[in-house]
Formats: structure tokens, C-alpha cells, sequence
């Protein structure tokens, strides 16, 4: 974890409310694929919480919704050029063991981006994705996932692809395919019918979870999740990635 | 260039402390960057059980100001006792922040670091549920016992008695925790707030109300020191908005001798290194050999 003074490359909409922001650091930083970042926003007491996308060198990518004053200044203020605080990397992340091979990534809305980090970092493994997205105006990242060894699209109202949300898709697959692990990110609603559809079935599954920040660091105790054993996990430190049964969802 | 302050007797090698709160026991900080640099550290406040905090969202955010209710959650004064403060304790001062919801758990609390810290500081802020859930910080008659009875548990550490702004007359209440015992204060805490998302008709902090802190309530902060300062003869620990070297240089002229930043940490987690850094400067590039003379320095 560090602070570095990063050069925006690219800070451009992909999709409708959705921004890719690239900058390079000074030199290569390691980033494991689930890991987050915190950047800062001129006129901001809070750095925005944003999870890595993609980590190639010295090149790093994040994806951003916009959701309020904070991130629509990130998306106006920060061209190509403009320098940057970024701390980095921060979080857990996401971890397949050698054995696991065959990798299932579950994802929907904002949450698809961290899982294209699991596609960059297993590129030997065999890939499935199962994306969710409101509708066609919200699909992007096309040519990185296009990467999977089988894609499935889906969105809310049916307008590209399956109609329905990615867990149902999964579900679909579930049956045929053995899988050794899943990792998922997204809503609330969308976890909790991923953790039902695997209840078990002895498939080890990670989570991303999502929750407003302080620090970012592990120090201010702002953004806690239940764990089953009824004590409070930190999910810039602890997580933000979390086995599936060990958090209450 | 001497940044090196005296409070209490005890010596703090420069006067900028990271609040309570925003900095945890030190540990996360430390992977950042060599925490003895710092004056000392107030450790997140510490009540004697285990709490588990408030339900989230825990924070929002308004222009140029935050507002936090996490609620107190922390490991308990033992937990900090065994793992916490023997990590941290040798590499800076330790102010230890304490809570309570009783006259009792103060009594008890401050019975257990007496000898064991630097300083002991009481969160006065907390609901008094003797007293129908009133904050302990509200009314000086108030402020006097809660100090008096967490400093008649106290043999040999220097106790702070941290001021809340929400009262009727801060000035009052600093008084009254000297009358009390205190052998400092520290002002302000956080100023109670609320925040609405008027798209979702809805609170943005889960508790509905938080503290407010940050760039935007200096000035406030800034008027309280100077009011308490010239209320008490006891030293003032003085925080509220603190971004800058030149903002801690406002808060030691309006009568702190030490200052504590909070929200800032969140900014720029370097942030209490840059205001040391930039304290030196200041001293250096105003013909100032020690910074103690500017405590109180606006005519």
C-alpha cells in the first residue's frame, strides 16, 4: 500500500453513467486482481473507493459509475494529462489456488469490473462469465471479456442477451459444469441469490463486497459487514473480498 | 527548530497528534509511513467491554465536511491493553480516548490505564443514561462530576477532558473540567449533524444524525479554543478542521499548545507528517525558534 502521484492516460465514458479512468504510475506497482483503490477528488474531504479493472505494467484501470458530486468531478476535472492521487494497492483480493482450474465469475452492474481483474491475472485458467447489466446501454468491456472461454450476458430487461440477472445465468451452467471456484461481485440481492443457488453444493465461493468508506486502511472502522460468527469485518482490510458463508449478506 | 512542546509536564516531541477516531490504534498508518514521527497518537476511543458500533452506512459526506457515526465500535480497553498498546506504546506518546456510558464505566476505565498511558482523554459526548440519554458534554454541572469522578481514578496519568461544541457555552464547560480536576482539555469534538438524500427521501448515515468534522468547521473550532483558552489556565489540545501546517499555526495562536488532526487523515493519509514538515517550515520562514511561542500569540 502507497501513496503514488499518478498521470490520468484516459478518463472516458464506456457505457451510460459508466467511466474508465486510466493513469500510470511511476513505476509498476503489484495489484492483485479484486484489489481496490482510494483516489482523490480536489475539493473532497473523501477519496472514492474504486476497485482495479485492469493492472497491465505501469497502466492501471478503473471503472466508475457516476453516482454524486464526487464522481461526476472525478469524470469532468481529471483529462488525459492531469495528475492524480491514488493509494494503492489496498484490500485482500481475490485468490485461486493452482488446483482450482476451472474459475466461475458472477457479476452485475459496477461489480463486473473487479472479476475482468481475475480474467487478466488467471489467463491460464479457464474462464466462465456470467455478466449482468441493466440493459444494453450499460454493456462495455466488451473486448476483455470476450477473453472467457464462455460468456454469458445477461441484463434486467432483456434488451442484450439473456433476460434476467447473472445469477440466474449461472444457475443455468451450474448443473453441467464443475466448477472449482467462484468468484462474484454486485448487488446485495444479487450475492444472496448466489449464495442460495449454492447452498450445498461444496463449491468454495468469494464475494466482493461493496460499502461506503473512511480511511480506506483498516483504521476508522466506517465501512464494517457482519461476519456469521457475529463479529464485524472491516472490508477495506479485511476484505473486501470475503468467502461467501462467512458473511451475513 | 524546536518543535518540541510541554503539556503537563509531559514532553511531545512536536505538537501534532492524529485524532481519535480517524487512526485506529497507529498500526494501519504505520504500513504508510514511521509513526514515531508524530507528537503522539489518540487511539480510537476505548470503552471497558467490547462494542460493537452502529449499522451502516456510517458515513457521508457534504461539502468540505464529513459526517461519521461508527459509534464507538472497538475491541474493549483489555483487547487495547494486550495487543494494541504494547505495540504502540515507546514509539510515541499514547492518549488513550476513553468512553463511558456511566459515571462508573469512566471511574472504571480510567482505574485501568492510570500508569499505562501518556495521557487518558474523556469523551464527554457520550449519552448519559442516568440522565435520559443527555450527553455527559452538555451542561457544565455535568462536565465537573463526570471529570471529577475520572480524575479521583487517577494516581498518575494527566487527564484531558475532551469538550463537545454541542452546548450551551463552551467556555462554561472548559471551566467547569478544571474545577473538576482536568489537567488539560482538548475541543472540539464533533458538532452533531444530519444529512439527507432528497432522491431516496432518506437519512444517508444509518443512525440518522453523526458528527460533523472537517475543513468546513474550523472556524467554529477555532472561536471555541480561543473562548475555552481564555477561560482556563489549563493546556489546550485544539482540533477541528485541521488541513494545513498554517491551520494548526491558527489553532496554537488561538491558545492550543498541541493540536490533533482528524478528518484530514482521510484526505491524505500523510497528512500529520506533511503539517510537521510544513510547522518546521513555518517556525523557520517566520522567525519562529519555537513553536510553544506561538500558544496564544494573536494580539
Amino acid at each position: 500500500m502507497r501513496e503514488v502521484l499518478a498521470t490520468v492516460l484516459e478518463n472516458i465514458p464506456i457505457a451510460e453513467n459508466i467511466y474508465s479512468l486510466s493513469f500510470a504510475t511511476e513505476e509498476e506497482i503489484a495489484v492483485r486482481p479484486g484489489q481496490f483503490c482510494m483516489i482523490g477528488v480536489a475539493g473532497f474531504p473523501l477519496r472514492r473507493p474504486i476497485a482495479v479493472c485492469l493492472a497491465e505494467g505501469r497502466r492501471i484501470t478503473v471503472c466508475y459509475q457516476l453516482k454524486g458530486r464526487g464522481t461526476r468531478a472525478l469524470a469532468s476535472e481529471y483529462a488525459a494529462g492531469e495528475r492524480i492521487s491514488v493509494l494503492l494497492p489496498l484490500g485482500n483480493g481475490f485468490y485461486a489456488a493452482p488446483a482450482e482450474k476451472k474459475i466461475a465469475l458472477v457479476g452485475g452492474g459496477v461489480g463486473i469490473f473487479p472479476l475482468i481483474s481475475v480474467m487478466g491475472a488467471y489467463a491460464d485458467r479457464d474462464i466462465y462469465a456470467y455478466m449482468g447489466f441493466r440493459s444494453r446501454s450499460a454493456f462495455c468491456m466488451e473486448s476483455e471479456l470476450g477473453r472467457a472461454k464462455k460468456l454469458v450476458i445477461s441484463t434486467d430487461d432483456g434488451s442484450f442477451g439473456l433476460r434476467g440477472n447473472a445469477v440466474q445465468a449461472f444457475e443455468r451452467d451450474l448443473g453441467q459444469e464443475q466448477f472449482d471456484v467462484v468468484f462474484s461481485c454486485g448487488p446485495l440481492p444479487m450475492l444472496r441469490a448466489l449464495k442460495e443457488c449454492l447452498e450445498g453444493k461444496g463449491i468454495p465461493a468469494y464475494v466482493s463486497l461493496e460499502e461506503r468508506m473512511g480511511c480506506g486502511i483498516g483504521a476508522c472502522l466506517v465501512c464494517v459487514c457482519d461476519r456469521t460468527d457475529g463479529a464485524h469485518a472491516r472490508v477495506c482490510k479485511d476484505g473486501p473480498v470475503f468467502a461467501i458463508g462467512d458473511v451475513k449478506l | 527548530m524546536d518543535l518540541s512542546v510541554q503539556v503537563c509536564g509531559v514532553t511531545l516531541k512536536n505538537p501534532v497528534i492524529p485524532a481519535s477516531g480517524t487512526f485506529g490504534f497507529g498500526r494501519e498508518f504505520d504500513e504508510l509511513y514511521d509513526i514515531s514521527v508524530l507528537g503522539g497518537v489518540a487511539t480510537k476511543g476505548l470503552t471497558l467491554e467490547p462494542r460493537a458500533g452502529n449499522p451502516t452506512p456510517r458515513i457521508a459526506e457534504r461539502q468540505g465536511v464529513i459526517l461519521n457515526a461508527v459509534g464507538l465500535q472497538n475491541p474493549g480497553v483489555e483487547h487495547f491493553i494486550e495487543q494494541d498498546l504494547a505495540w504502540l506504546k515507546g514509539k510515541t506518546r499514547v492518549i488513550a480516548n476513553v468512553a463511558g456510558k456511566t459515571l462508573d464505566e469512566y471511574e472504571r476505565i480510567c482505574a485501568r490505564l492510570d500508569g499505562l498511558v501518556d495521557f487518558i482523554e474523556l469523551n464527554i459526548s457520550c449519552p448519559n443514561v442516568k440522565c435520559g440519554g443527555m450527553a455527559f458534554g452538555i451542561r457544565p454541572d455535568d462536565v465537573k462530576e463526570v471529570t471529577h469522578v475520572a480524575k479521583g481514578a487517577l494516581k498518575k496519568t494527566p487527564l484531558i477532558v475532551k469538550l463537545s461544541p454541542n452546548c450551551e457555552n463552551i467556555a462554561r464547560n472548559g471551566a467547569a473540567a478544571e474545577e473538576g480536576g482536568a489537567d488539560a482539555l482538548s475541543l472540539i469534538n464533533t458538532l452533531t449533524g444530519m444529512a439527507i438524500d432528497v432522491e431516496r427521501r432518506g437519512f444517508l448515515l444509518a443512525n440518522r444524525t453523526g458528527g460533523v468534522s472537517g475543513a468546513g468547521v474550523r472556524p467554529v473550532a477555532v472561536r471555541m479554543v480561543y473562548e475555552v483558552y481564555h477561560a482556563v489556565s489549563v493546556p489546550i489540545f485544539g482540533m477541528g478542521g485541521i488541513t494545513s501546517a498554517e491551520d494548526a499555526v491558527e489553532f496554537l495562536m488561538a491558545g492550543a499548545s498541541a493540536v490533533q488532526v482528524g478528518t484530514h487523515n482521510f484526505t491524505d493519509p500523510f497528512a500529520c507528517p506533511k503539517i510537521i514538515d510544513g510547522l518546521s517550515r513555518w517556525c523557520a520562514s517566520h522567525g519562529v525558534s519555537r513553536v510553544s511561542e506561538l500558544v496564544g500569540a494573536v494580539s
